[in-house]
């Protein structure tokens, strides 16, 4: 089984690597990106959200400390590739204390709780012109400076896969099903002795850190950000909506989730314009009445009954 | 004259906070009885200042007589969300529920959109100008005073409604233990659609009084979601009385946060003092019990 979606992964990721001998136009290599940077991060929020149970509504916190650190390390004169450490370890932090007091919470309340930490973010954001340049927005540095498009869906597609590959490890080791364990039942977890908010925490640091990469490609694509689009709960909900289309508590799901949530927001743009969101909401209910797992999940949970059917039946034929 | 100048934002607290009262009690009440979040409450309150709005253009009536009507067609909306999704999926996740209602809220405010558009509207009728003068320091704007007396005989009313009607008994009975209230001839599902109904019709009348002294647009109701958590937390999760106090301690709260820190500061002051209480009270500064 593992071996099954690692291939299924690695033929993915090539196949991803050579799209762009196919695809020049500026604008659907734009699409794609976002397709990709969204499974990265819906696959990021997966290992809180989908293997550990937690629904963080407050991820647009870990998206904009990538988005702005890097925007703030650049304007302080420190070299890309620190400034790509500074602003991770920055997003840990983050991580740090709001899982500190969120994951003391359940249920209703630490979703309440993430949702709150993002939005002091947010108002800081807008508040601190000093700082953040508030309102009026921070300058980006580029990160490329010719095939600007093409280099950035490569970043994408990279930072999917390498999501992609920690979450594949995770949910086959034993963190992984320490993990599900906490979803599952969380007092049973802990009277089996799982450390639970220890490892619900480290599923938040590398949750965290995969966000903040993403955020600061975001930022670097637009050259340019400002509190209501990198750090907005539309921010944290569409991560959220992402992994939860595609199959929470899937390898998969997240990919799949964003090639349809994306897709379906461009088709919706043209004909709905600024209204396009209205999909979000529409798919969200959809799936959770009709399909709580997810599309992937929808779809195993199909498969499995019907090789369950069969199996008997060809014992009998044999 | 500084203490004239706290005075006044006090008062002016007292009249923003009956209207967050009045929201927060729709939470409380919502949240009390299903244990579900509405994160669509926001939305609700949106399309009660959208319905003043349209009636008042319409038809020249001013929100402080058309809320009546406005509060019934928001009960039915409300009741009918219930009956048609809120009930499907009734007994499962906290996290199914936070989502349900979370999509309720992004699909009605995209759909307001889609038929009004992203631009701000306001109204204007003769007694929007008006202002009364308490004293020589302070003075009370006369829509203001109206949406306050309006909004405080309706949270008069919903908690009369809680405590000394059968359907509020019936209502109280489930939030205590909702798997013998069935036993006991209450019919759930029934009862519920009946405060989703209520609740959302609270968020609406307080959007529609809201309408005069503010302005319009699809994505107004966000930040009230967001407040209207504070407020439930504040007041201890399902406590209706609680959720009232909580929210005229808001409307202080942020009014003098304006006047000492900065208007742009009143949310995130909202949301620390949330954190807090989350992490040190969780049972709120005003409730009387842990959910």
């Amino acid at each position: 089984m593992k071996q099954r979606t690692a291939v299924f992964g690695a033929g993915l990721l090539a196949v991803s690597l050579l799209l762009p001998l196919l695809v020049h136009d500026d604008y659907q290599l734009q699409v794609l990106f976002r397709v990709y940077l969204f499974a990265a991060l819906g696959l990021a929020w997966n290992l809180v959200g989908g293997y550990a149970g937690q629904l963080s509504l407050g991820h647009a916190a870990y998206f904009g400390a990538g988005a702005y650190g890097l925007a703030l390390a650049a304007r302080a004169g420190i070299p890309l590739w620190a400034a790509f450490l500074l602003l991770v370890l920055a997003a840990m932090a983050f991580a740090l204390l709001i899982g500190g007091v969120s994951f003391r919470l359940s249920g209703p309340y630490f979703t309440l709780a993430t949702v709150a930490f993002a939005e002091v973010l947010h108002a800081a954001a807008k508040n601190l012109p000093g700082v953040t340049g508030g309102d009026v927005g921070a300058q980006v540095p580029a990160l490329f400076h010719s095939h600007v498009n093409r280099s950035f869906y490569f970043c994408a597609v990279g930072l999917a896969a390498a999501a992609f590959a920690a979450t594949l490890l995770i949910s086959r080791s034993r963190f992984g099903y320490y993990l599900m364990a906490i979803r599952e039942d969380q007092d049973a977890a802990l009277a089996v002795g799982v450390d639970v908010s220890g490892f619900k925490l480290r599923a938040l640091l590398v949750s965290a850190a995969l966000t903040a990469l993403g955020g600061a490609l975001y930022g670097s694509m637009f050259l340019f950000i400002v509190p209501d689009q990198v750090l907005s709960i539309d921010i944290s909900n569409e991560i959220a909506i992402v992994a939860m289309l595609g199959g929470a508590g899937t390898v998969a799901g997240p990919l799949v989730g964003a090639a349809v949530l994306e897709s379906a927001a461009e088709l919706f743009k043209s004909v709905f314009q600024e209204a396009h969101l209205l999909i979000y909401g529409l798919l969200l209910i959809l799936v959770v009445l009709f399909a709580p797992e997810g599309i992937v999940g929808g779809i195993t949970a199909i498969l499995r009954r019907r090789k369950r059917a069969e199996a008997p039946r060809r014992a009998a034929g044999d | 004259m500084d203490l004239y100048a706290a005075l006044q934002a006090i008062v002016n607290g007292v009249l923003t906070g009956a209207l967050y009262a009045l929201v927060g009690m729709g939470m409380a009440l919502i949240f009390g009885v299903m244990r579900i979040v509405n994160f669509a409450h926001g939305a609700f309150m949106m399309l009660g200042m959208y319905a003043a709005y349209v009636l008042f253009t319409r038809t020249g009536l001013i929100p402080y007589l058309s809320f009546p009507l406005i509060a019934v067609a928001m009960f039915g909306l409300g009741y009918l969300v219930y009956q048609g999704l809120l009930r499907r999926i009734h007994g499962g996740s906290d996290f199914m529920q936070i989502l349900l209602t979370l999509g309720i809220g992004l699909g009605l405010t995209d759909a307001v959109q889609l038929a009004f558009g992203a631009d701000y509207h306001q109204i204007n009728f003769a007694m929007l100008g008006v202002n009364l003068h308490l004293g020589s320091h302070i003075t009370v704007s006369a829509p203001w005073l109206t949406s306050f007396a309006i909004a405080a005989a309706l949270a008069g009313g919903l908690y009369f409604f809680v405590r000394h009607t059968m359907m509020g008994r019936a209502a109280r009975a489930i939030a205590q233990n909702r798997g013998a209230a069935p036993l006991m001839g209450i019919h759930l599902h029934r009862v519920q659609a009946f405060c989703f109904g209520i609740g959302v019709a609270a968020a609406a009348v307080a959007g529609s009084l809201l309408l005069p002294v503010f302005y319009l647009y699809p994505g107004v109701g966000d930040q009230f979601t967001l407040k209207a958590f504070v407020i439930v937390v504040l007041g201890g999760m399902e406590s209706i009385a609680g959720a009232a106090i909580a929210g005229l301690a808001l409307g202080v709260v942020e009014n003098l946060t304006s006047l000492y820190i900065g208007n742009e500061w009143a949310l995130a002051v909202d949301f620390v003092i949330f954190l807090l209480v989350l992490s040190l009270r969780p049972g709120g500064i005003f409730g009387s019990q842990r959910a």
